[in-house]
């Protein structure tokens, strides 16, 4: 037999953790920094708390998502009822206006040099 | 019946005095023949008349004889044949109804044994049987009978003998029967449940113990039915437990599979991975069931406490309905990992039970409370009220008293399940009214299936162990982490102690530059620059990230607040020591004295030495005390 003796991982299947739902707030990225706008209180989901007691200082979701183990599209879900709920904001680090100053893709290529070569 | 003639004596008859009279008249008769004869004549004359007289007188007598010798003969004849005629109705009338009495009734009245009879005579005869009539014919008769009368005796007791023989035979055969009944048989059945083998089984039963060969060919035949079909069930069950545990492992995988492609895919795949993920969990639930019956064993175990709360969530996770099941849990404990998968199933059939049974549109309440005794979740649906019978047989059911597979009624598997693993682990299952309407399950789950709380100690030990790593060393990342150094210290240990030493170095001005922060704050000391920006510290994003997703995932939460407290602590232990002298804690300031000491970078690896760990091992080889000074 091949079975593994024992298991390691944890038994909570994602589906539980986010309720079936596999949508995703469409206003949440990757990089959208979330902060904590209040402690977790009792009772609440685990996963709630945990991204409660991360976020008091700002982190991107996707941050959250390598400190949870969970993969981006659930802790967006995850954050997105705590958004909903007002118990965390979210900024957004890349606002329209500030698209157009991203630098010249030649600066950036020069930068990229430059750390290659360090 | 005495002919009258032969009882009495015949009178004196006449015929005796026939001779004298002959002779008296004779003799009156011929004196005057002979008188009135001349006398010359007178001679012959008297001598004729004598002769004529003699010759009448002989003739007289003889007559007389004759006729008594008749007499007599006539008499005897008369006896003979009156003894005859009581005989005969002495045969007729006694020795027959005897011998027919006995015939009839052989036990009471035995050929011979009839006990004294009055013959016809009055004399007594003695017993009827040994009595035999004169006459040769009545003699025949009587033989006749009496042979026909031991025949038939003697065919009674034949009979007789063959009715006790068959008396014994039934009475032993009886004897057995109820040995057999209630001896031998239970003994089979449970010797052969309890996994002996047939030869084993008939030895032991002593089936040569059973006088009545039919008796003992039935038991044997039934034994031996028995336990082929012991064997049949014993080889499906282990052949289905087989397979199911195969069908087990792959379910295992896939969902393993399943949760690297959720990690691994985007958003795009997301829905249909979970929705795969949840038949696959459910496929694992129905087999696991199956498996449970069968004798096999669950399909996962657990190496690690499991919060309760996960331990709902993966009951949940394995039934259709899962969207129906409200869980409310804000407790902390955790099942133990021996126990956790057992209380998952467990719960997931009473969920799984709960929502089958109420309606599609309402939902399923779960609800945890701690006591003293352990835990009680309680399942509550509202739905249909069970009837009084349904709720008798599931009481049974999760009782575990129907352990025996015979006792499982078609496709209503579930509760057995909950039995079985109620008696396995000590839960207790009881049924009650939900105040919702429909039915409340109460699942107790004893004190000793739960885990001490040993999980926040556990995340101090790592948020104690965090720090050096996430402040001093993380800092510079060519810096060996505690972790990899813990992992290849052996190796590394002797060339690590040229490279730990000047490691600090580098990463010395960092913590110089946030040195102040920390200082004052005790906070975060890498959060603000001297320009008041927010800044990350370097590197600590991807370190954490690479971290996680590489080794165990060590909470970051709240790093800052404990472990700047713990350095401090350490860093003014240290402080004090090198103020009072440098011998005065022995061990402790060790990793603390090496010659760079003004700096309060020393107060970095200070914290190291309280986690048990292999670090500082080389710092102490490195910068032993006495080396120092």
């Amino acid at each position: 037999m091949s079975r593994r003796p024992v298991d390691t991982g944890d038994p909570d299947r994602l589906y539980t953790i986010t309720g079936g739902r596999s949508e995703a707030p469409d206003d949440l990225d990757l990089v959208s920094l979330i902060v904590s706008e209040c402690e977790p209180a009792r009772g609440m989901q685990s996963e709630h708390v945990r991204i409660l007691k991360l976020c008091r200082r700002p982190a991107a979701v996707v941050e959250i998502a390598a400190e949870l183990g969970l993969p981006v599209a659930v802790v967006r879900i995850l954050v997105g009822d705590l958004l909903a709920m007002e118990k965390v904001t979210a900024r957004h680090p890349r606002a329209a206006p500030a698209v157009a100053e991203l630098p010249e893709s030649s600066l950036l290529l020069e930068v990229l040099d430059g750390l290659r070569n360090l | 019946m005495a002919h009258p003639d032969a009882s009495r004596p015949r009178p004196k008859s006449a015929w005796r005095h026939l001779p004298i009279a002959t002779l008296v008249v004779t003799a009156a008769l011929g004196t005057p023949v002979v008188l009135a004869a001349p006398d010359a004549a007178r001679p012959w004359v008297a001598g004729t008349v004598a002769a004529a007289g003699g010759c009448l007188v002989l003739l007289a007598s003889a007559a007389a004889r004759l006729h008594r010798r008749l007499t007599a003969q006539l008499d005897r004849t008369l006896a003979e044949s009156a003894r005859q005629r009581s005989e005969a109705a002495y045969l007729a009338g006694a020795v027959v109804p005897e011998m027919t009495a006995a015939l009839k009734d052989p036990t009471t009245a035995a050929p011979g044994a009839a006990g004294a009879v009055r013959g016809p005579a009055g004399a007594v005869r003695g017993p009827a049987g040994a009595w035999h009539p004169a006459e040769p014919q009545l003699l025949a008769v009587q033989r006749a009978v009496e042979e026909a009368v031991g025949v038939a005796q003697r065919r009674a007791a034949a009979v007789d003998g063959e009715r006790r023989q068959a008396v014994r035979a039934l009475a032993s055969m009886s004897d057995d029967l109820r040995k057999a009944m209630a001896q031998t048989l239970p003994t089979a059945v449970r010797r052969l449940g309890e996994g002996a083998s047939l030869e084993t089984v008939r030895a032991e039963l002593r089936l040569s113990q059973f006088a009545n060969a039919h008796v003992r060919e039935l038991v044997e035949a039934g034994v031996r039915e028995l336990a082929v079909s012991e064997r049949r069930s014993a080889a499906a069950q282990a052949a289905s437990a087989k397979a199911l545990s195969r069908v087990q492992a792959q379910a295992v995988s896939i969902l393993a599979d399943l949760r690297g492609m959720q990690d691994r895919h985007g958003e795009a795949v997301l829905g249909d991975l979970l929705e795969l993920d949840h038949s696959t969990s459910q496929l694992g639930l129905l087999t696991d069931r199956l498996a449970l019956l069968m004798g096999g064993r669950a399909s996962r175990s657990w190496n690690k406490p499991i919060p309760m709360e996960s331990v709902l969530r993966g009951a949940v996770g394995r039934i259709a309905a899962y969207r129906r099941v409200r869980i409310n849990c804000s407790s902390n404990a955790a099942v133990s990992g021996f126990a956790a998968e057992g209380v998952m199933h467990l719960l997931a059939e009473l969920m799984d039970n709960a929502t089958s049974f109420s309606a599609p549109i309402d939902q399923v309440h779960v609800y945890v409370e701690e006591r003293s005794a352990g835990i009680v979740v309680t399942v509550e649906d509202s739905g249909l009220k069970m009837a009084d019978a349904a709720l008798r047989r599931a009481e049974e059911a999760v009782s575990g008293a129907m352990s025996d597979l015979a006792s499982l009624q078609g496709t209503r598997l579930g509760l057995a399940v909950v039995g079985r693993l109620a008696v396995k682990y000590g839960i207790s299952v009881s049924y009650r009214p939900s105040s919702r309407g429909g039915t409340g399950v109460v699942v107790h789950l004893p004190a000793q299936l739960l885990a001490q709380q040993r999980t926040a100690p556990r995340r101090t030990a790592h948020e104690l162990s965090a720090p050096p790593l996430g402040r001093a060393v993380a800092a510079a990342e060519r810096t060996p982490s505690p972790r990899s150094q813990s992992a290849d210290a052996p190796p590394s240990e002797t060339t690590d102690a040229p490279t730990a030493a000047p490691a600090p170095a580098p990463a010395a001005p960092s913590p110089t530059a946030f040195a102040p922060a920390g200082d004052q704050g005790t906070g975060d000391n890498g959060s603000v620059t001297a320009n008041g920006l927010p800044v990350r510290p370097p590197g600590r994003t991807m370190a954490a990230a690479d971290r996680a997703r590489t080794r165990t995932k060590r909470p970051a939460d709240d790093r800052p607040t404990r472990d700047a407290g713990k350095s401090f602590g350490a860093f003014h232990r240290a402080r004090l020591a090198a103020a009072a002298g440098e011998p005065a804690p022995s061990a402790e300031p060790a990793p603390s004295s090496p010659p760079v000491m003004p700096s309060p970078e020393p107060a970095l690896p200070s914290p190291e030495p309280t986690p048990p760990s292999p670090e500082p091992a080389p710092f102490a080889d490195s910068a032993d005390p006495r080396h120092a000074d």
